[in-house]
């Protein structure tokens, strides 16, 4: 440490440097992670946020979201059976809606229509209003996204290709679904639309898309053998089958990756050069008698002072860039995110310079010695 | 005896497919107080002695005594240890780290062992002053004269208080009044301490400060006077 500090503070401009590319690193390591939870809150947030243990699917969906159709009739007899407290229906289907108070360009609205039981535990909390009820099967609770391009309590809206009119009761918030603003309604509401088509039902009883359970050890393998055609999946299977969100993650982890291993390799070569080009002082130090390990402390306690300062200052550089983005960019900062990111990549730095300096036992001490110049 | 004892030393190197025996059947002893010069051409074999002597290299044959403590077993990392704590190096002006000031040149050596005491740091102090230094210590080594930073070379080299002193060229890149100044100050830190010294030089000038001279020539020591 005492070697570290001493020639960082002599050779300023050298570790301004390097710690600048450090930080720049850290800077886009932070962006692509804010972009990555940013696209798969758009995706998925609504499963995201459903507490449940266990999820009941169509058999043969693999949990894809777009795929399944199970009888609703199972989430009203399941319940208090092998270990479910509560079992909640839910449907989905994407509508274009139509505000009649909104008269600029874009009338129309690509909305998740979610169809859900009032007060079981999948129901969102509303920020403004009223939560859903039974008395008002045409009343439902909008995403805060929505509410932003002007709808409010109390508007009456359409739903384009029926003839289905819905009252605004309430607002939630962080609630989007396969990338689109999400309109909570009673599940009697949306069966009657999404299988108003005769035979759409696939005969099943009070069809919905998939039923979220919940309670303490919750036997699936119980379940999947006591109701025809359906499969369990767990939350985070859920969530991969959400549209897209496998693909989008999966994009964004494969660059996350490579940044990883190049900030590591560009640590690595840095230090590299660094230590080559003090071999002469390496090796007056050895003559002297300081050890390997005296050495190589010092080169690995300045990559991590160095390391830390500048993904310190990448944190604060992200904070201030995600202050200019544009409204609407799906970008969003999940701090323990960033924190674990941070720590990932100080670990991958330190490793670089640890392979570097595994050349200084490699330095002669004779070096110093009968060097006439 | 304590000082510094070579019996017998051989070293060869392999050089392709012979061998080539850079120090042949040397034998030297220098006791505490006493400031030797080993003199010769360059290739002669003196800086392999100084290495040797200095615990960088092991002998191919014989005993190398430092202190009563034979080297010539000593693995690696029992060598870089005991170079810090039994010998102390006086090397080119060269060797000094340009990022450290002329103090922490000094407590270096001490951090190398562990924790700087504030004792270490008052004998540190005390021996810069000793060496005309003692107004120079935040300075770093490119704000110093050559003269200077040979006198910082010697201070790091008695500050772990070794019995045992070895002077690589000292007076390399100094001019004469300066050489001068500089070999009488190893003298002085010599006597003074009761330190067993040996300078490698090429500079027959400097010989008037020793105490015994040593020829080398192809591997082979004589006793000159």
């Amino acid at each position: 440490m005492f070697l570290a500090i001493k020639e960082m503070k002599h050779s300023k401009t050298r570790f301004a440097m390097i710690g600048a590319i450090i930080m720049l690193i850290a800077w886009l390591v932070f962006i692509l992670s804010g972009l990555g939870n940013g696209l798969s809150t758009l995706a998925a947030a609504t499963m995201k946020n459903i507490d449940g243990d266990l999820f009941i699917y169509e058999e043969g969906s693999e949990g894809t979201m777009m795929k399944t159709k199970v009888s609703g009739a199972i989430a009203d007899d399941i319940e208090g059976k092998y270990g479910v407290k509560e079992a909640a229906k839910f449907g989905q289907s994407t509508i274009i809606v139509h505000n009649p108070k909104i008269t600029d360009s874009k009338v129309n609205e690509d909305v998740a229509f979610l169809g859900i039981e009032p007060g079981k535990f999948i129901e969102p909390k509303v920020i403004e209003g009223k939560q859903l009820s039974n008395d008002n099967l045409f009343g439902v609770v909008i995403d805060e996204s929505l509410a932003d391009k002007g709808y409010s309590i109390g508007d009456k809206f359409e739903v384009t290709s029926s003839d289905i009119t819905l009252e605004v009761v309430g607002i939630t918030k962080g609630e989007t679904f396969n990338h689109l603003p999400t309109v909570f309604v009673n599940v009697e509401t949306w069966q009657s639309y999404a299988f108003a088509a005769p035979g759409s039902d696939n005969g099943l009883e009070s069809p919905v898309a998939m039923i979220a359970l919940q309670g303490e050890n919750v036997d699936a393998d119980a379940i999947a053998s006591n109701y025809d055609a359906i499969e369990t999946v767990t939350k985070s299977d859920a969530i991969m089958g959400m549209p897209g969100y496998k693909e989008e993650s999966a994009t964004i982890y494969m660059m996350l990756a490579f940044l990883f291993a190049i900030s590591a390799v560009i640590i690595a070569v840095f230090f590299y050069v660094f230590i080559l080009q003090k071999t002469q002082q390496f090796g007056v130090m050895k003559a002297i008698g300081a050890s390997d390990r005296f050495i190589k402390n010092s080169i690995i306690s300045q990559v991590f002072v160095l390391s830390l300062g500048s993904i310190i200052a990448g944190i604060g550089l992200t904070y201030l860039t995600a202050l200019v983005f544009p409204e609407g960019m799906p970008f969003n900062l999940d701090f323990k995110m960033v924190l674990i990111y941070a720590v990932v990549l100080l670990i991958v730095s330190v490793l670089g310079s640890v392979i570097s300096a595994r050349q200084v036992t490699k330095i002669d001490p004779l070096t110093a010695i009968g060097r006439v110049e | 005896m304590t000082g510094l004892v070579l019996k017998n030393v051989t070293k060869s190197f392999k050089e392709g497919d012979s061998t080539v025996d850079a120090l042949k059947n040397v034998s030297l002893s220098v006791n505490p107080g006493e400031f030797i010069a080993i003199i010769g051409p360059s290739g002669s074999g003196k800086s392999t002695l100084l290495s040797i002597a200095g615990a960088l290299l092991q002998p191919s044959k014989g005993e190398v005594l430092v202190n009563d403590t034979n080297i010539g077993q000593m693995k690696e990392k029992e060598l870089s240890s005991f170079r810090l704590t039994d010998i102390g190096f006086i090397l080119q002006t060269s060797n000094l780290i340009p990022y450290l000031n002329v103090l922490d040149q000094l407590l270096l050596v001490c951090k190398m062992k562990g924790k700087v005491t504030a004792k270490e740091v008052k004998f540190a102090k005390a021996l810069l002053k000793d060496l005309g230094l003692g107004q120079k210590l935040s300075k770093f080594p490119n704000e110093l004269s050559g003269g200077e930073r040979q006198r910082v070379a010697i201070a790091r080299a008695f500050v772990n208080n070794s019995n045992v002193i070895l002077a690589d060229e000292p007076t390399a890149s100094l001019d004469s009044n300066r050489a001068f100044e500089v070999v009488k100050q190893i003298r002085y830190e010599v006597k003074e301490r009761n330190k067993a010294a040996v300078m490698v030089t090429h500079d027959e000038r400097m010989l008037e400060f020793c105490d015994k001279v040593y020829r080398m020539e192809d591997g082979v020591l004589t006793l000159e006077r």
